[in-house]
């Protein structure tokens, strides 16, 4: 009897041994994807994933002294500022910037030195990003936040592994920004991919609806933001019935929302700027149309409620955090952003608010070179931000929680993406 | 040794044997030759070189030699750093031409010639000190520099400047440029340019023009009448000179994450570099690299052939052999064998590593065989090859290598 007792015992740590082993190497599949919706996952394997493994830079560049004759620490600022439709959102990234950079200030700086914002707006000449990461290097920003427009992101990023100056993205939601696998990037905010995730999960297994027009922006952000919806809804057998397409500063959608209709769907999914999905919004409804809306997180807005009133009730959407968690740094983030600049901090206040602190405490930790302040920020697994957790994948991009918004009496409620909850 | 009990009752020792099973298998390391570089898995099957021999002054290569075949060896490497006259450590790009070299960097433009270094910075006329991509005109032998702030002509002993200010250039950072008779092709984020010099007259192609998913371009390249276009986001774009006409080559199962299957087109649509020579159109990306003979497309990965890394910075072909520049090193192939350059991690001595076959298989292995002398720094950015001498540069410091005979 001893003896089984002894067997038993031993047989169970051995169990448990290999359980907690196969805990450790079990890797959830690229972007949190289900099993249902990986691309050719129903019919073969991958012969290669290439985002299973992080990135390295092998590149020289960490034996580098840190330079003893400086005055400040810069950091740049890339964003719209000017003339662009998302002037406003880039103001809202710029601010969000400042605060971590006055706060970091107030602490002392770095070794007493004060960090200093050097910005710049990526509207100019054609390329004119580009342009811009080589002004940041030229001024020696030891790195640098931006941008939200996806084609001037790109093109920044592009020249960035060149000139090798760190990267932090946390306003463009492009998915494919990440997968360029350039090893100087870090991406604080879920992108479409995580929200088309997050939608078709909504739409397709909790709503059981299955027929979904989409009418989206033709532009990159339309493009390359709903393509991961237009797939995954196709993997999970409900392709969408209908895509049509407006531009950017259209007012009249009369002809689109007839063709929508005529495609006989059981819910329209939008993807634009705040000002053209209210007036789609409206427009829907004015027409008669009374089937479930759903939006990209642009409709995440205080101009797409103030447009679209109170039509815009029931429409749901995503957003890449919590702006109501009760979260003590949040609320303590919200009040000192609202003193400081009479309005309330939106998603690219708040991300832009962790995707600085997340730089000047990589150049707290790495001091002044440009390499090991990479190093820092790409070895970040989860940060602890205002918008939550962070949770870095192996293409350096956030793919923490994202979350649902529901709009009722006029202001957006939020809940946790079911994606969240079952652990995909 | 555990002996089972007779006596234990049957339930117990299925329970014994199902754990002991689990938890070997839950142990069971991956121990198949991987290799730790710099920090990386590394997943090549390595073999020790049967009576590997050093290659630098005064080793015996023939071993080495018989291994490699028909592929060209190079050995006998000296670098060139800051402390030696070069203009910055940071090479970008070189160019052999004739008796001197031509080496870009973070600190403007060195020349080698005679054994010695110049620098030609801003001060002289350059567009900025970053110099990205170099070519040589053979029409009228005029040096084309491609810098952070736009492109430049070295003609005549004076710099001359494009920019987007005051020329029809696509953006001021050039990435890429060649010269194609009298034409000027430039590949940088805003499109690819063609400057025909005879005219003084600019064309830009994007995705507005041209059959491109976005407008930024990273590599172009020249031969046989036709130009091929590295489209960031976009695979290859060839444009024929001759019938002005474009067409693509896209990743065919349009997913950035992954490769279905190899070997049926572009193994990603983020393409970093092509080179066309003897027939060959290969093509560069930081996810694996392709060769195509115009009928067939060939991949290649790190884990499936002698290929060093999948992060390929660059790529040069010449004659039948392909340059490509990894973040680990230097490696060469011309469809049939790879010839590999790593440069050891503490000292100046390196390895040579060849694959006689163009992919691993039980029984086609890669082999190590130590150097004496290496490359520079295993992060290379570019190559140039002319005659019996390489070039190469790489992130700190660019290096010489004779072909060994």
């Amino acid at each position: 009897m001893r003896k089984m007792y002894k067997l038993l015992v031993f047989s169970f740590l051995l169990a448990f041994s290999a359980l907690q082993l196969t805990a450790q190497e079990k890797k959830s599949n690229y972007g949190n994807a289900t099993d249902e919706i990986i691309p050719y996952g129903r019919f073969q394997e991958a012969y290669i994933n290439f985002f299973d493994d992080p990135q390295l830079f092998t590149g020289a560049g960490r034996e580098k002294p840190e330079p003893t004759d400086i005055s400040e620490v810069r950091i740049g600022f890339l964003g719209p500022l000017s003339v662009s439709p998302i002037v406003p959102q880039g103001i809202q990234m710029l601010q969000g910037s400042e605060l971590a950079i006055e706060e970091a200030n107030k602490n002392g700086g770095y070794k007493g030195i004060p960090f200093k914002l050097m910005v710049h707006d990526d509207f100019g000449l054609w390329g004119a990003a580009a342009n811009k990461v080589v002004e940041m290097y030229d001024e020696h920003v030891w790195a640098f936040l931006g941008s939200i427009d996806d084609i001037n992101t790109h093109v920044a990023l592009r020249a960035t592994l060149k000139m090798e100056i760190p990267m932090m993205n946390s306003g463009d939601p492009d998915p494919t920004l990440t997968e360029t696998r350039i090893p100087w990037l870090v991406h604080c905010i879920s992108d479409d991919r995580q929200s088309c995730y997050a939608l078709s999960e909504y739409i397709y297994k909790e709503k059981k609806l299955s027929r979904v027009a989409l009418l989206r922006v033709d532009n990159r952000y339309g493009r390359v933001g709903t393509k991961e919806f237009r797939e995954v809804s196709q993997r999970m057998m409900h392709p969408i019935v209908l895509e049509v397409r407006f531009l950017d500063g259209d007012t009249v959608f009369t002809k689109q929302i007839n063709r929508i209709k005529n495609s006989n769907p059981d819910a329209i999914q939008l993807w634009g700027n705040a000002k053209e999905t209210a007036l789609i919004v409206n427009q829907i409804r004015e027409m008669g149309i009374d089937l479930p809306i759903f939006a990209s997180d642009r409709a995440m807005s205080p101009l797409f409620l103030k447009i679209a009133g109170k039509n815009a009730e029931g429409l749901v959407t995503t957003c890449q955090y919590n702006p109501k968690a009760n979260n003590p740094a949040l609320k303590e983030f919200q009040k000192n952003y609202y003193e400081k600049f009479g309005i309330e901090p939106d998603v690219f206040a708040a991300h832009a608010y962790d995707g600085m602190n997340m730089i000047i405490e990589a150049i707290q930790k790495a001091g002044l070179n440009r390499y090991l302040i990479r190093d820092v920020m790409t070895d970040v697994k989860t940060y602890q931000g205002v918008t939550g957790e962070i949770i870095l994948d192996g293409a350096f991009n956030d793919v923490g929680a994202i979350w649902m918004s529901k709009i009722k009496n006029g202001e957006y409620e939020f809940f946790p993406s079911q994606l969240n909850i079952s652990g995909n | 040794m555990f002996r089972l009990n007779r006596n234990l009752p049957k339930a117990i020792k299925v329970l014994f044997i199902t754990v002991l099973v689990i938890s070997i298998s839950g142990f069971s390391p991956n121990n198949q030759n991987t290799k730790i570089i710099q920090g990386e898995k590394y997943d090549h099957q390595i073999t020790d070189g049967e009576n590997s021999r050093v290659i630098g002054p005064g080793d015996n290569i023939t071993n080495i030699k018989k291994e490699a075949g028909e592929m060209p060896v190079y050995g006998n490497w000296k670098t060139f750093t800051q402390k030696d006259g070069l203009p910055a450590n940071k090479a970008y790009c070189v160019r052999i031409d004739g008796d001197r070299v031509l080496v870009g960097t973070s600190g403007g433009l060195g020349v080698y010639e005679n054994g010695e270094w110049r620098t030609y910075t801003v001060e002289d006329g350059i567009a900025h000190n970053g110099i990205l991509a170099i070519d040589v005109s053979e029409l009228t032998g005029d040096v084309w520099l491609g810098t952070l702030g736009g492109l430049t002509r070295w003609s005549g002993g004076k710099f001359d400047t494009f920019t987007q200010l005051n020329s029809g250039l696509a953006n001021n950072v050039i990435y890429s440029v060649i010269c194609d008779g009298k034409h000027v092709w430039s590949a940088t984020g805003g499109g690819a340019g063609d400057y025909n010099t005879y005219t003084d007259e600019w064309e830009i192609y994007m995705e507005r023009n041209a059959p491109m998913h976005e407008p930024w371009t990273y590599g172009v390249c020249a031969g046989d009448d036709k130009i091929w276009i590295a489209a960031w986001g976009g695979g290859v774009i060839e444009y024929n000179t001759k019938t002005k006409k474009f067409r693509d080559y896209i990743d065919p199962d349009s997913q950035m994450e992954l490769d279905v299957f190899p070997d049926d087109g572009v193994v990603h649509d983020i393409t970093t570099g092509v080179s066309y020579d003897e027939g060959i159109l290969w093509v560069a990306t930081y996810f694996g690299v392709n060769r195509y003979d115009g009928a067939h497309w060939n991949t290649y990965f790190d884990h499936d052939s002698g290929l060093l890394s999948n992060f390929n910075n660059f790529c040069r072909a010449v004659g039948p052999v392909i340059y490509f520049c990894t973040d680990l090193g230097l490696s060469t192939f011309n469809g049939n064998k790879w010839v590999s350059y790593q440069r050891n991690e503490n000292n100046t001595a390196g390895k040579v590593l060849i694959t006689n076959g163009a992919k691993l298989t039980d029984d086609i292995k890669i082999r190590e065989f130590p150097a004496s002398t290496s490359i520079a720094h295993n992060f290379t950015i570019g190559v140039d090859v002319q005659g019996d001498e390489i070039w190469v540069a790489t992130s700190y410091g660019v290096s010489r290598g004779e072909r060994l005979k």
